[in-house]
């Protein structure tokens, strides 16, 4: 995972990002549009082609069925389960190529979140910061987590440690710059970026060792042994990304469906039957 | 077979997938997208489909029930299924009935009745089978042929469908965007019977009956036959492609040549399609293609389009073309291609472009979306109204094996139609017309009759049981009939006319011409088509078409030159005591059964569209094809040498159709007008007053006429040989 995130982020740290962060829209517009293609590909590759036309004429016939003979319940009944019928068959045949594209559609997403979902946080910004221990490891309890704070990070009130090992910080920032807050649980450390001020940029908001690293690939996973499981800031600030939709679930969903228009569009350029 | 691994695959990864955590499915992207999307489509679709019909069939029943009460209280039947078999002979099928051929003929008419069915006149399918329609004869639906004069101009016209391009457009530059659509209409006057039928609410299926395009809404599905123009708006126009210049020929009837040329193993050409009405000036789109030549066949890649194996002497499926009209419009349409040879020259025959069923450029079925349902259930299928290329055969651009190949695959999808047709009607009428036993007794019928004249320098035996091929087809068709409805339901075959032998073409422009009754401007002995020549202030009478003369009468023709009353009345009895005297001097045969004069035989509201002399030939003759298209020619009388041997174009007298029923009737001599005013009747209803017809069936069942009808009630024409092929008579 963490090699995986490694070569994706190295990758599209090169990709991404051409006219800078500060404008979003070029690779909110290109990379839909290529996944759709790429979709489109990978559809033409490795589905059942002749079996999806047969599927959706099939759905067709048994719908057009029901408005032809809507007056015969005989036939509307049967026609209407027909069409349901054929529609599991039709779903069923795209989930091999949807399963091809999980991984190369979820990669270009996620590093389309980590460029452009989350703009710096403001000078003068109350910030949490929430570790969570890894109770599969061990041998540090909350008491013994501790947090350094660089120049322009100060903090607001003392921590909160709870009993199943989750500790917050509320803390405010006073100076722009990429801050590297230290927690040191024990013998282990481990760094936590928080981006104040300044320009547009890439800004990480999870350190996880758990699965969801895969989605917030920004920075390294906590090595193996750590004590400490996730290092996370609360307060996120969405970036303004002009005429698109905003946040993580504004990028998904943008790329959702554009993707899915580009796809539609270019499908019989393409020769592709979805 | 092939599909199940990846299936059963398909099912094991969705149920990977459905396992997946909530997040990660959100990042799935487009992959699962295009699934979703469209399978959600449908879900809502269906469902609020179902839903709609579900909820609305309470109210639907309820309008029924207070509109007409049970539509089928006095019923005698609730389900009539009508097999038209066009061009059906009577005398030919009780012959291949006593030769064994035809079982389920047979039985049908040993159980009920089999009689010849009196037909309209003239007995022409687009007047027959408007007269099944309406109940009515032309002088109230008013179709008389397949063509008529337009009388401010003398040009020929459809007589059955007027279509005109939108006279609201709006031009952008070179373009010309429709703001409405073409303006269609159909020609046949008065109402289907099955309209009728529909405002009781007794649905039926109406398939391919002739004179139905554009299809009438009415309460019911209608798929229009006959009349429905290909994609270039003619009633049929092939393509041929050839290295040789093929006589010369730039054109043919009913086609167009264009000359290949070759390099190599590879040929680029344009297929032609329809005119551009979108783009000023637009003329033909078309579509190129490069034919990829290899020994035993060839590849033919269309630019932009589908790419297709042609192999020697075999017919592709139908392959989709789309021709561009302007940037996001296209006009789709369907041809199939028959590969004849490619060595030493090449020569590639194209059918018409038949409109695309599925993406249909004019209105070809009701509801629109019938022809639809039907394409995605079978495949695409012929839809131009004389689909089965008798102009290529006729032309000698196809032969007889290719031709019958062709005939016999239309007749295969409309089979498909009409058994889904049977299978969505428990209640109600199903009418289908089979075109295929027309076609192929018009092309087939020389082998019927060895001295033919069209069989000079062609092949003789092959085929001599080609007739007898579709009758015993049809024939299986009637049987999968019977087994598919039961004893209940009522079960008519019949046809809009019969056949005789069509050995000797007679111009009536050159007899009117020699006659001193059609007059050639100064200096002209003879005329091309359209009276090309005609001096119209000296012409009294003319003829257009295959059966009518027109008179050059006063007020009607735009320069009319005779009187109505006595001038008018004397004139056509003249000319038809004179028709009837025309004899062959070859044979000495006379060559007009009986001419009728139209104001004795028509009194209804159209009388005056009709031709004024409805000439009835003996069998063996009929109109000559320069005659139809308003030629006078250098002699009255010329072999017919074409493939086109056999024809009803004669005194309706001669050539009945038949009528086969699973219940007997009362009358002996039932007529093509009886039929729907006696389903109306056997549905419970009493026909609109409009309607001609009797009343066939007993209403309490049973009937006094009943079982095969005796030879010898058959009608005799004609001497000459093979005039009517009898049943006890030898080919």
């Amino acid at each position: 995972m963490a090699l995986f995130n490694q070569l994706t982020t190295a990758l599209f740290d090169v990709l991404l990002a051409p006219l800078g962060h500060g404008r979003p829209w070029f690779d909110l517009a290109l990379w839909p549009v290529l996944g759709g293609i790429a979709a489109l590909l990978v559809i033409k590759a490795v589905s059942n082609q002749g079996g999806i036309t047969r599927a959706k004429g099939l759905i067709q016939v048994h719908l057009l069925e029901v408005v032809l003979f809507r007056d015969d319940l005989r036939t509307v009944f049967p026609a209407t389960a027909k069409a349901l019928g054929y529609n599991l068959r039709y779903l069923a045949y795209n989930v091999v190529p949807m399963l091809v594209m999980i991984v190369p559609m979820t990669t270009i997403l996620v590093q389309l979140v980590s460029h452009y979902a989350y703009a710096p946080l403001r000078v003068g910004d109350s910030v949490t910061m929430i570790v969570e221990l890894d109770d599969t490891v061990g041998g540090v309890t909350p008491a013994e987590v501790t947090l350094d704070l660089p120049d322009g990070v100060v903090l607001e009130a003392p921590p909160v440690r709870t009993a199943d090992g989750t500790i917050a910080w509320r803390l405010s920032t006073t100076k722009a710059g990429d801050h590297v807050l230290r927690v040191r649980a024990g013998a282990s450390v481990e760094d936590k970026l928080l981006s104040v001020g300044g320009p547009a940029r890439k800004v990480s908001v999870l350190r996880t060792k758990g699965w969801e690293a895969l989605l917030y690939p920004s920075e390294s996973v906590p090595v193996a042994g750590s004590p400490i499981a996730s290092l996370s800031i609360l307060n996120r600030r969405d970036a303004p990304l002009g005429p698109f939709p905003v946040g993580e679930s504004g990028i998904l969903a943008w790329f959702f469906g554009a993707s899915l228009l580009a796809g539609f569009l270019l499908k019989d350029r393409f020769g592709v039957v979805l | 077979m092939r599909h199940v691994p990846r299936l059963r695959a398909s099912v094991v990864a969705a149920v990977v997938v459905l396992t997946m955590p909530a997040t990660a499915e959100a990042y799935i992207g487009p992959g699962a997208g295009f699934a979703f999307a469209g399978s959600l489509a449908v879900l809502v679709g269906a469902f609020a489909l179902a839903l709609g019909t579900i909820l609305l069939w309470p109210f639907s029943w309820l309008i029924r029930t207070i509109r007409v009460g049970n539509p089928y209280k006095n019923a005698l039947t609730r389900r009539v299924i009508v097999i038209g078999l066009d061009g059906m002979d009577p005398g030919i099928t009780l012959r291949f009935m006593r030769e064994g051929r035809l079982p389920n003929l047979k039985k049908l008419a040993e159980t009920g009745v089999f009689r010849p069915l009196s037909t309209s006149n003239p007995s022409m399918s687009p007047v027959a089978w408007s007269t099944f329609a309406t109940g009515v004869d032309p002088s109230r639906h008013g179709i008389y042929d397949f063509i008529t004069r337009d009388p401010c101009t003398y040009a020929p016209m459809l007589s059955s469908t007027d279509i005109k391009n939108a006279e609201r457009v709006l031009n952008i530059g070179k373009y010309v965007i429709p703001l409405e659509k073409p303006k269609i209409k159909l020609l046949q006057k008065s109402q289907a019977f099955w309209k009728t039928l529909g405002d009781k609410h007794i649905p039926s299926i109406i398939q391919r009956v002739p004179i139905t395009f554009p299809p009438v809404p009415f309460r019911g599905i209608l798929l229009s036959g006959m009349c429905v123009p290909d994609l270039r708006g003619s009633q049929g126009t092939f393509s041929y492609f050839s290295t040789a210049n093929r006589d010369g020929h730039a054109a043919f009837t009913g086609g167009e040549q264009t000359v290949l040329r070759r390099k190599g193993n590879v040929i680029r050409s344009r297929i032609v399609g329809p005119d551009n009405g979108m783009v000023k000036g637009g003329g033909r789109m078309t579509l190129a293609f490069t034919l990829t030549l290899r020994p035993d066949g060839a590849h033919v890649a269309i630019d932009g389009g589908e790419s297709f194996d042609l192999t020697l002497a075999a017919y592709t499926p139908w392959i989709h073309l789309s021709f561009r009209a302007a940037p996001g419009v296209n006009v789709a349409g369907i041809a199939r291609f028959y590969l004849q040879s490619v060595d030493p020259e090449v020569s590639l025959y194209m059918t018409p472009i038949h409109i695309d069923p599925e993406a249909p450029a004019m209105p070809i079925s009701h509801p629109a979306v019938y022809s639809v349902y039907l394409a995605k259930r079978f495949g695409a299928f012929a839809t131009l109204g004389l689909a089965e290329d008798t102009w290529a055969l006729n032309e000698r651009v196809i032969d007889e094996a290719a031709f019958l190949d062709q005939a016999m695959a239309f007749c295969d999808e409309r089979e498909k139609m009409f058994f889904d047709a049977i299978e969505h009607t428990r209640e109600g009428l199903v009418t289908t017309v089979f075109d295929t036993t027309d076609r192929v007794q018009h092309m087939f019928y020389r082998y019927l009759d060895p001295t033919h004249p069209a069989n000079r320098d062609k092949e003789c035996t092959a085929f001599a049981d080609a007739i007898q091929r579709v009758y015993t087809h049809m024939d299986g068709i009637l049987g999968k009939t019977l087994a598919a409805v039961g004893p209940d339901a009522t079960v008519i075959v019949m046809s809009d006319h019969g056949f005789t032998n069509f050995r000797r073409g007679v111009n009536l422009n050159t007899w009117l011409y020699e006659q001193g009754y059609l007059s050639l401007k100064d200096g002209h002995t003879l005329s091309g088509e359209w009276f090309e020549h005609l001096d119209w202030s000296r012409t009294r009478a003319f003829s257009l078409g295959l059966t009518g003369m027109f008179i050059n009468r006063k007020g009607r023709e735009a320069s009319g030159i005779v009187a109505e009353g006595e001038e008018y009345r004397s004139l056509v009895k003249e000319l038809c005591a004179r028709l009837e005297a025309l004899v062959d001097p070859e044979s000495g045969d006379r060559a007009v059964r009986k001419a009728r004069a139209a104001f004795e035989c028509f009194d209804g509201p159209y009388r005056l569209d009709a031709p004024d002399i409805l000439v009835g030939y003996e069998g063996g003759f009929r109109n000559s094809w320069a005659c139809a298209t308003g030629s006078v020619t250098a002699t009255i009388f010329e072999d017919n040498t074409k493939s086109w041997s056999g024809d009803h174009c004669v005194d309706p007298d001669i050539v009945p159709g038949v009528f086969f029923c699973n219940r007997p009737i009362k009358l002996e001599d039932p007529h093509i007008a009886d039929i729907p005013f006696s389903i109306l009747s056997l549905f419970g209803h009493v026909p609109p007053r409009h309607m001609q017809g009797r009343m066939i069936f007993e209403p309490g069942g049973g009937g006094s006429v009943s079982g095969v009808v005796d030879a010898s009630r058959l009608p005799q024409s004609g001497s000459a040989p093979g005039a009517r092929i009898q049943p006890e008579r030898s080919p």
